[in-house]
């Protein structure tokens, strides 16, 4: 299900007026962003062939300079990493009708999820989709790498260079990513982000996360990972207003071998563009009834646990 | 070579003035000059659970208060109301709720929180709800109200080597401890940061709200900063606590 959050006023007027974008984008506007073509895969292998002779914008240490206002591309839509087929039942949905896009995985080929078994029935519009609350709509935060598709989002780079600030619109959510060689933090922490370490690889920002808790999903199909998950995200300036963003996923619980996801960010460009307050759980009416009409449960990682 | 200089300097300054002052001479920079307010930080004293002086009460530590001059001027009928917030505590309290307690409460909550300093702006990472604050420090004005933020609107400007932070458009809904004291959503604050040595950071904050107070008072507390070599703000989010919570029992009703 789509997220149907009671947010603060403020976060439906901000709302309202990105639909227009979303749709002006949607009918017949240009399919490729900056130079390569829109759709996931191919504008990957575009961009990172691009971004070798790309010098990106630099702070005065040197490290490039992903800082500003950024979000997805609407083209890449967070209803299934999978993709949404054209002849998908859940478009003509009365309520909440899903969007066509292409799959956003790029690895392996056949651009599906390499589940195990058991875990391809919780996820892919399984167990989880039809008996649980889609964790986002229950406040909780989009996770990773969702947050990165749903609104906009800033990074902050202090000139120290020893940590890296994403600060995402999307319920307030934010990212700690500490630079540099650091120990690991113990395994029995379990948070919504998971701890983060940063490093870079040429001109890319790579970031390493473990620690998660595994409540949250990957997109509203109810794709997921669990506590067991090693995500690493590859962030590489393609032009000065283009991000190509990369992320691999590592479960052994869950997955057959790791694979990859990839999609662009854009700099927001609206001039004075700031970040607004989105305060879902304070503005929170509506979860209950969604919970009681749908018959849905809290996930919080309920159909994986023991496995 | 501005460190060797400013050392020399506050060694002069040291014998005549108290040396709080002089340590801010000594503070470690940003390279544009600014003191560096980055790190991790936390309080180590009872504000948040009642910002003035207070006997222990089961679960909660005695405290020497944080209110400037021990007295909060409340109006006649604002007195009475945070009285019956006191009485009704235990569920009236928004924490209680798990939302977002607030500025300034959530700067005193027991929880650690990260700056990060850049020109033009600062962020305040906070473990507690996974609030955050942007303090916008390019010159830009408040946005037009009405508006009625959780955590308000803050722009800040350098004074010196003291942060001073104008935050304005509040929600009436956050108080400023768990003993019942409050504000009106015309609150108004005025934070003062500044770096006393390397580890301790003063916070002062003027509190104005003319719809419960008769006049302007103050706080003010030190944030210490967290040394441990491997320290990182990890997260309590109370509102997903309790859904947690509520989800277990669910499930243990359904397994009956």
């Amino acid at each position: 299900m789509k997220t149907l959050c009671g947010i603060a006023l403020i976060g439906l007027a901000v709302a309202a007026a990105a639909a227009p974008r979303v749709l002006a984008q949607a009918s017949g506007a240009p399919k490729t962003i900056a130079g390569c073509p829109a759709e996931p895969l191919a504008f990957h292998t575009c961009a990172l062939q691009k971004a070798k002779t790309f010098n990106p914008p630099r702070l005065p240490s040197g490290r490039p300079n992903l800082q500003g206002f950024w979000r997805g591309d609407a083209l890449t839509q967070a209803f299934s990493v999978e993709g949404v087929a054209s002849d998908d039942p859940l478009i003509k949905d009365p309520i909440m009708p899903w969007e066509a896009a292409p799959p956003e995985v790029i690895d392996p080929a056949d651009r599906k999820i390499p589940y195990q078994p058991w875990a391809a029935a919780l996820g892919r519009r399984g167990v989880n989709f039809h008996k649980y609350l889609d964790p986002r709509t229950s406040c909780s935060t989009a996770g990773i790498p969702r947050l990165a598709l749903q609104d906009a989002s800033q990074i902050v780079q202090p000139p120290t260079d020893d940590y890296v600030l994403w600060h995402h619109d999307d319920h307030h959510a934010y990212r700690v990513i500490a630079i540099g060689d650091r120990p690991p933090v113990g395994a029995a922490i379990k948070t919504w982000h998971g701890l983060s370490r940063g490093r870079w690889d040429g001109n890319t920002l790579v970031i390493d996360t473990t620690n998660l808790n595994g409540y949250t999903w990957i997109d509203d199909s109810g794709n997921f990972y669990t506590d067991t998950a090693h995500l690493v995200e590859r962030l590489t300036m393609v032009d000065a207003n283009t991000i190509d963003y990369e992320v691999t996923f590592e479960d052994p619980k869950v997955y057959t071998r790791p694979w990859r996801v990839a999609w662009v960010l854009q700099r927001v460009m609206e001039p004075g563009f700031e970040l607004i307050e989105e305060a879902c759980v304070e503005g929170e009416r509506s979860m209950e009834d969604i919970r009681q009409q749908g018959g849905y449960l809290y996930y919080f990682g309920e159909s994986w646990r023991g496995r | 070579m501005r460190h060797a200089c400013t050392s020399s300097i506050a060694a002069v300054i040291l014998a005549f003035v108290p040396i709080a002052a002089a340590a801010q001479a000594d503070v470690r920079r940003t390279p544009d000059g600014k003191p560096n307010l980055q790190g991790i930080w936390q309080v180590l004293n009872t504000a948040a659970w009642d910002i003035q002086d207070h006997s222990a009460r089961l679960g909660v530590p005695a405290g020497q208060g944080v209110v400037v001059g021990g007295e909060i001027p409340y109006q006649p009928w604002a007195l009475a109301k945070k009285q019956e917030n006191f009485a009704s505590r235990l569920t009236a309290d928004p924490e209680t709720k798990g939302y977002t307690p607030g500025v300034p409460r959530i700067m005193y909550m027991p929880y650690p929180f990260q700056i990060f300093q850049t020109p033009g702006q600062l962020n305040i990472a906070f473990e507690y709800a996974r609030g955050i604050r942007v303090i916008h420090t390019d010159g830009t004005p408040h946005p037009r109200g009405p508006l009625n933020w959780w955590v308000g609107d803050s722009r800040g400007r350098w004074d010196g080597d003291t942060l001073v932070v104008d935050v304005v458009h509040f929600t009436g809904e956050t108080w400023f401890d768990r003993a019942g004291n409050f504000h009106s959503e015309a609150l108004h604050l005025v934070e003062r940061y500044s770096l006393e040595g390397p580890d301790h950071l003063r916070y002062q904050v003027t509190i104005e709200d003319p719809k419960v107070f008769t006049r302007p008072w103050q706080m003010s507390m030190l944030f210490y900063r967290r040394k441990e070599p491997d320290v990182r703000l990890l997260d309590y989010e109370p509102f997903l606590l309790m859904k947690e919570e509520q989800a277990a029992r669910e499930r243990g009703k359904t397994a009956n």
